[in-house]
C-alpha cells in the first residue's frame, strides 16, 4: 500500500493505493492520524487507486471518522470501485460515511 | 469409484503478511470456477477476514504457528476451508458485532457470513478449528465447465 498526504487550502486529501487490509492499514491509521491532529476542517480520502479493503481498514476509517467528528470536522471517502464499495455495503458502512465519486466533487461537496 | 480430490492446499505461518499472496491464490482459483468478479471479490474478503481471525484471536497475534488452507473445486461450488492448530472455539461464541453498534473492529465475522453461501465451524483431528467457507456456483452462470 502507499499512502500519500497533501494540504488543500484548510482541508487534507489523503491519496491511497493498493490494498487496505490487518497488514498495512496501520500506515494508513498512522497519515490519518496526522490530519486528525492538525483538526483539518475536511479530510477527503481518495480510494480510487485501492483495490481492496477488509475489516482492518474499515475500522481505521472508523475511527478516523469518530474522531473527526469529535472537532466537528467532516470526512469523505472517494473514487471507490465497485468492488470496494460492496464490502461497505455488505457492512451498512455506506450509510455512514460521506461518499463521493471524485476528488474534486468531495473536496468542493 | 469416487472423483479424486481436485484442488490446491497451502500452508502459512501466522503472520499478517502473507494474506495477500493467499487473496492472489484465492482470486485465480475462483478464476477457475468461473466466478463473477463480484463472487471473486467476496470470496477473497471472507478468506482474508478467516484468516486474519485465527492469527488475531487464535494465535494472538504470536508468529510461527501454521495455517492449512485447502480449495476444493466442486461442480456446484467452491469449497475452502481454513485449519488452525489452536484451540477449539465453539461457533456459538464466535459472533461479530451489531451492524448498529458503530466502532472499530468487530464486522469480520459479518463480511464472512455475508459474502459466502455456507460458513461453518468445526473442531478438526488437531483440536483447533476448522472454517469451511463454500461458494455455490452458478448463480449467474459460474463455468461449471471448469469446476
Amino acid at each position: 500500500m502507499k499512502v500519500t498526504r497533501e494540504t488543500r487550502n484548510k482541508d487534507v486529501l489523503v491519496s491511497v493505493q493498493g490494498s487496505v487490509d490487518i497488514y498495512s492499514s496501520p500506515e494508513l491509521r498512522g497519515e490519518l492520524k496526522v490530519a486528525l491532529e492538525q483538526r483539518a476542517p475536511k479530510i477527503v480520502i481518495d480510494l480510487e487507486k485501492v483495490t481492496f479493503v477488509d475489516s482492518s481498514g474499515l475500522a481505521t476509517l472508523i475511527e478516523a471518522l469518530q474522531r473527526v467528528h469529535e472537532y466537528q470536522g467532516k470526512l469523505v471517502l472517494c473514487g471507490l470501485r465497485t468492488t470496494v464499495l460492496s464490502v461497505f455495503q455488505l457492512t451498512n458502512l455506506d450509510n455512514l460515511f460521506e461518499i463521493r465519486p471524485t476528488v474534486q466533487a468531495a473536496l468542493e461537496g | 469409484m469416487a472423483e479424486a480430490w481436485r484442488g490446491i492446499r497451502v500452508t502459512i505461518p501466522s503472520e499478517v503478511r502473507f494474506l495477500g499472496p493467499i487473496r492472489i491464490m484465492i482470486d485465480e482459483a475462483c478464476g477457475i470456477s468461473g466466478l463473477t468478479e463480484e463472487d471473486r471479490a467476496e470470496v477473497q474478503i471472507a478468506v482474508q477476514e478467516g484468516c486474519a481471525n485465527v492469527i488475531r484471536h487464535c494465535y494472538k497475534s504470536e508468529a510461527g504457528k501454521r495455517i492449512d488452507l485447502r480449495v476444493s473445486f466442486f461442480k456446484e461450488a467452491l469449497e475452502i476451508r481454513v485449519d488452525d492448530y489452536g484451540t477449539f472455539v465453539d461457533p456459538a461464541q464466535i459472533r461479530g458485532r451489531e451492524l448498529e453498534d458503530v466502532r472499530p473492529g468487530g464486522l469480520g465475522v459479518h463480511l464472512m457470513r455475508k459474502s459466502m453461501d455456507e460458513v461453518r465451524y468445526a473442531k478438526n483431528a488437531w483440536g483447533g478449528t476448522t472454517l469451511t467457507l463454500v461458494k455455490r456456483l452458478g448463480k449467474e452462470g459460474g463455468a461449471k465447465e471448469n469446476a
